[in-house]
């Protein structure tokens, strides 16, 4: 199947799954590393990838996908440039909330090469939140990898009260002060 | 009325509980299935997402209106077992908040202080200043006339004016070159007054213009666009922008600003 769909397939029980979509991945393993080692309540299984659409052949074998993150890494335009060709690959329905936008590399100022506008630009188009980090330094990674738990943990439908769509929404009025 | 069930079918009946819960999931997801991808329209992808969310949004604030809210169960042994975990997860929760409340705290007035700090200083630079200032000029007023240094700041002086004389000139001359080349339209000639053909606004002349683009290009150097109103009669616009003069925003059409000649 050439484009990831949220539905696809029944979920397992108390667990969730993520998708880190990025051209780093030393970054990504590093990021996936810190959120496996965070305290939770459920299990939690994180696969990496640099490009969409994900290999055909082992898709029996993967689980439904709860959360989606495409790293941009704002050193290098081809990460950009690599999400938004991934970007074509996502069925409609994920960007309902389950799609989020991280941002990587913002402590290195002097080396942006990727404009804010153009990330802005992304996060309005594809209706997604877009978080910021810098997975160098290991106190911002840990607090990403919270972040990015606490939102699998609602996207994976486990917060009574709270829908995906209802955080997405939550996390958009904020930004747009 | 018995209300006493022994452990065992509390467990019975939650199992059971999750068993029909798991059917209709099976069953949704077959509905689901049936639904098919939905693709995005190429050309305006915003369009189609907020089309999607609008959707998905309705249908959700429908479930919600139906909903009435549930007891998990009646059994009170299920009951005190789930209200202890909730409370410990506020309990949690709190403790959190309440460091995190209290360490932004402790910051916060580290920073003031620190703030107050360099106040202080800044205001005893301030003094000092002031001091070496009145000092200076005290000094100053009591130099001879014909000292070197008061002769060459005499000349700078006598420069400046001949060159603000020379900006005033050339100010001038530009100002009547463009009123006699480039008037304003005049007004319509019939003496009817018909009111769609007579401007709603005052017509700025090209000098006006040309004054305000120079204005805001120096002053402000990283802000130098300037909004177009009614008041920019659009023919001199276009004069200006054909020329290399001005040139407009990249991306918003009502504003413009003076090419950087300087630069």
């Amino acid at each position: 199947m050439a484009v990831v769909r949220p539905f696809d397939k029944l979920p397992a029980l108390n667990s969730a799954v993520l998708l880190l979509v990025g051209s780093d991945e030393g970054l990504q393993r590093k990021l996936a590393e810190a959120m496996l080692r965070e305290k939770k309540s459920f299990k939690i299984s994180i696969h990496l990838t640099t490009s969409l659409p994900l290999p055909a052949e082992r898709d029996h074998l993967r689980p439904r996908i709860d959360l989606i993150v495409f790293m941009i890494d704002i050193k290098s335009k081809y990460s950009l440039k690599n999400v938004e060709a991934s970007l074509a690959h996502v069925d409609a329905n994920f960007f309902l909330g389950k799609v989020c936008f991280l941002v990587t590399g913002v402590g290195r100022v002097n080396y942006c090469s990727v404009e804010m506008n153009a990330i802005w630009k992304l996060g309005e188009m594809y209706c997604s939140p877009v978080l910021f980090c810098e997975l160098e330094l290991e106190g911002i990674r840990n607090a990403t990898a919270q972040r990015l738990l606490r939102m699998l943990q609602i996207c994976a439908g486990h917060v009574p009260g709270i829908s995906a769509l209802s955080f997405g929404t939550l996390m958009r009025n904020s930004t747009d002060d | 009325i018995n209300n006493y069930v022994s452990p065992e079918d509390a467990k019975e009946e939650l199992l059971n509980e999750c068993e029909s819960i798991w059917k209709h999931m099976e069953e949704y997801q077959s509905k689901l299935l049936l639904l098919g991808t939905e693709a995005m329209l190429e050309s305006d992808v915003k369009l189609s997402l907020l089309m999607v969310r609008v959707k998905a949004l309705t249908a959700e604030y429908q479930q919600w209106q139906k909903r009435n809210p549930e007891l998990i169960s009646t059994n009170p042994d299920v009951l005190l077992e789930l209200g202890k975990e909730e409370l410990q997860k506020v309990k949690n929760d709190l403790e959190m908040v309440l460091s995190t409340v209290q360490l932004k705290n402790k910051k916060l007035e580290e920073d003031l202080k620190r703030e107050q700090q360099w106040h202080e200083e800044q205001e005893q630079i301030l003094d000092t200043l002031t001091g070496i200032e009145e000092e200076t000029n005290i000094e100053v007023q009591q130099l001879p006339k014909t000292s070197l240094a008061a002769r060459a700041f005499q000349e700078l002086q006598n420069k400046m004016l001949k060159l603000r004389m020379y900006k005033e000139e050339l100010l001038d001359a530009l100002g009547e070159f463009l009123e006699e080349h480039f008037p304003l339209p005049e007004r319509g000639r019939s003496a009817k007054k018909n009111s769609s053909e007579e401007p709603a606004v005052e017509l700025m002349t090209l000098n006006e213009i040309l004054e305000i683009l120079i204005d805001k290009l120096m002053s402000t150097p990283h802000e130098p666009y300037v909004t177009i109103d009614d008041s920019f009669w659009p023919p001199y616009i276009e004069l200006l922008l054909r020329y290399g003069i001005a040139v407009r925003h990249p991306e918003d059409p009502s504003r413009m600003r003076l090419e950087a000649f300087h630069m």
